[in-house]
């Protein structure tokens, strides 16, 4: 017993250096991202004012494909990870396992979809 | 903890809205939410890239340009940001550097990594949009 | 000769009579010099002699008289009446823990969580005293000293909410206790207390609310403490994942 919950914390440990990595992510990636795609082009703000639309972030470049791969993985991961908690902390204690449960499906099944549709975007995966 | 005591020992139990009792704890829920948005606006993109892989660019495109998603896009930019200036003061609080006599202060740390964010935006800017 | 009376509204629970907790006013001679361990004194001296708290040496190094002043953990004897809005003060028991009478706490949780992680220099072998003693520098008591100042008051479990959430958590004192010897250059047992802290329940469960930090009336800082020791335990995860019988 004592081996097997050693192993489940070593692997909790994993995760919350994952969960980190994805806070960084988050905090430096994400808000550019979220700038680009769902305010500059859909008002025409720099630099996404005139002809350039979003999809070179996608279709572009590997450097894109890899930006939004990076920025978005990383930002569900730690998103929903700390949001679990979150949720254990305003009264849903009992529920952790459940959470748990779901939450790293989400994750697990939204990262598999991210790298799934961009690779449907990219098949050539274009060099640099 | 055995209980060999003659009398019943008081234990009281925090209800779901401890964090209402001080400001700190106030914050610190408004802080940890965040986390919500972050993740809600991770999953609303991977659904617009379903939209355009399955179906068309002018799909995702207008996605995109759907008021409800910008309005959205803006509200998980603000926490996301909020997300970012407190996860700066966190790394100067864990990571305090002694400068000769004196140690460094999270408002620093928050400061300097403002500063690496506007830059590494400009930079991404520069790679995937203006080059 | 109109005298400054100040108001004190103490928890009152005594088992053997109350099924439920109560408030009790006392009313006290105010001083400006005077601090809420000197007013229950007072009122255990003149009023009523059954008010139960713990105090010892009065002056904040002992670590026994905590207690939830104005829904904030201090110590009575740390904080003085005029730090209070208005002349009326309440003082409860710690938060978090349970009571076993007035303002008296059970402190077994924690006493049982100070001994799990070994606060004491462990060494793989003693050198004997002819060999002189372990010598350490200046910048490597620094790496600890801090954590060294704990006077186990648990003032930071009553401030943190996730302790009062799930009782099996380490917590801010404990886990600091424990990196006060992994960081101590003399100690050799990382062995013996890493498992401690690296458990479901040790560090793992703090999200960085930093009220311990706060609380804490010797400069102590649990978060920082805990936030290291996540990080040392998540780099050893990786480096066993990666090198299962390598190096340490």
């Amino acid at each position: 017993m004592k081996a097997e919950t050693h192993k489940v914390a070593r692997l909790h440990a994993i995760l919350w250096g994952i969960f980190s990595l994805g806070g960084m992510i988050a905090a430096f990636l994400l808000p550019v991202m979220i700038y680009l795609t769902g305010i500059a082009y859909p008002l025409g703000l720099w630099p996404l004012n005139g002809s350039r639309d979003p999809s070179f972030l996608v279709t572009g470049t590997l450097l894109g494909m890899l930006f939004v791969f990076v920025t978005i993985a990383g930002s569900l991961f730690h998103g929903i990870f700390r949001f679990q908690s979150v949720l254990t902390e305003v009264g849903l204690l009992r529920l952790k396992r459940g959470l748990e449960t779901v939450g790293y499906l989400i994750i697990f099944v939204g990262i598999i979809l991210l790298a799934y549709y961009l690779l449907v975007l990219n098949p050539s995966l274009p060099a640099l | 903890m055995e209980d060999n005591k003659r009398y019943p020992e008081l234990r009281r139990r925090l209800s779901p809205g401890w964090w209402t009792a001080n400001r700190h704890y106030a914050v610190y829920m408004v802080r940890e939410w965040t986390s919500l948005f972050v993740a809600l606006y991770s999953l609303t993109l991977i659904y617009g890239l379903s939209l355009w892989a399955m179906g068309s660019r002018a799909d995702f495109l207008s996605f995109l340009k759907n008021p409800a998603v910008v309005g959205f896009s803006l509200v998980a930019l603000v926490f996301t940001m909020y997300h970012a200036a407190t996860w700066f003061y966190l790394l100067g609080a864990i990571s305090p550097v002694k400068i000769g006599r004196s140690t460094t202060k999270p408002w620093q740390a928050l400061v300097l990594n403002l500063i690496l964010l506007v830059t590494v935006s400009y930079l991404a800017i520069w790679l995937l949009v203006l080059r | 000769m109109s005298q400054d009376i100040a108001t004190i509204r103490v928890t009152r629970y005594r088992p053997e009579k109350d099924a439920k907790p109560f408030f009790q006013e006392y009313k006290v001679p105010y001083r400006h010099d005077m601090v809420v361990l000197d007013a229950l004194n007072y009122i255990k001296a003149e009023i009523d002699g059954s008010l139960t708290y713990r105090w010892s040496c009065r002056m904040g190094v002992c670590g026994s008289c905590g207690a939830n002043i104005d829904g904030e953990p201090k110590l009575t004897c740390a904080s003085f009446l005029h730090e209070f809005k208005g002349r009326t003060i309440t003082v409860e028991p710690m938060t978090h823990f349970p009571v076993i009478k007035d303002l008296v706490v059970d402190m077994q949780d924690f006493m049982e969580k100070l001994v799990k992680i070994k606060p004491w220099i462990i060494r793989e072998k003693e050198t004997p005293p002819e060999q002189g003693e372990y010598k350490q520098s200046a910048k490597e008591l620094e790496r600890y000293s801090q954590f060294s100042s704990c006077i186990n008051c648990m003032l930071c479990y009553a401030a943190c909410p996730i302790y009062g959430l799930n009782e099996k958590f380490l917590g801010p004192a404990a886990t600091a206790l424990a990196y006060r010897y992994i960081e101590d250059s003399r100690d050799q047992g990382k062995d013996v207390r890493f498992p401690v802290v690296h458990e479901m329940e040790g560090v793992w469960e703090c999200t960085l609310v930093g009220e311990c930090s706060v609380v804490c009336p010797k400069g102590v800082d649990p978060m920082l403490a805990i936030q290291k020791t996540k990080i040392l335990g998540a780099t050893n995860a990786i480096k066993s994942l990666l090198m299962p019988r390598g190096g340490r």
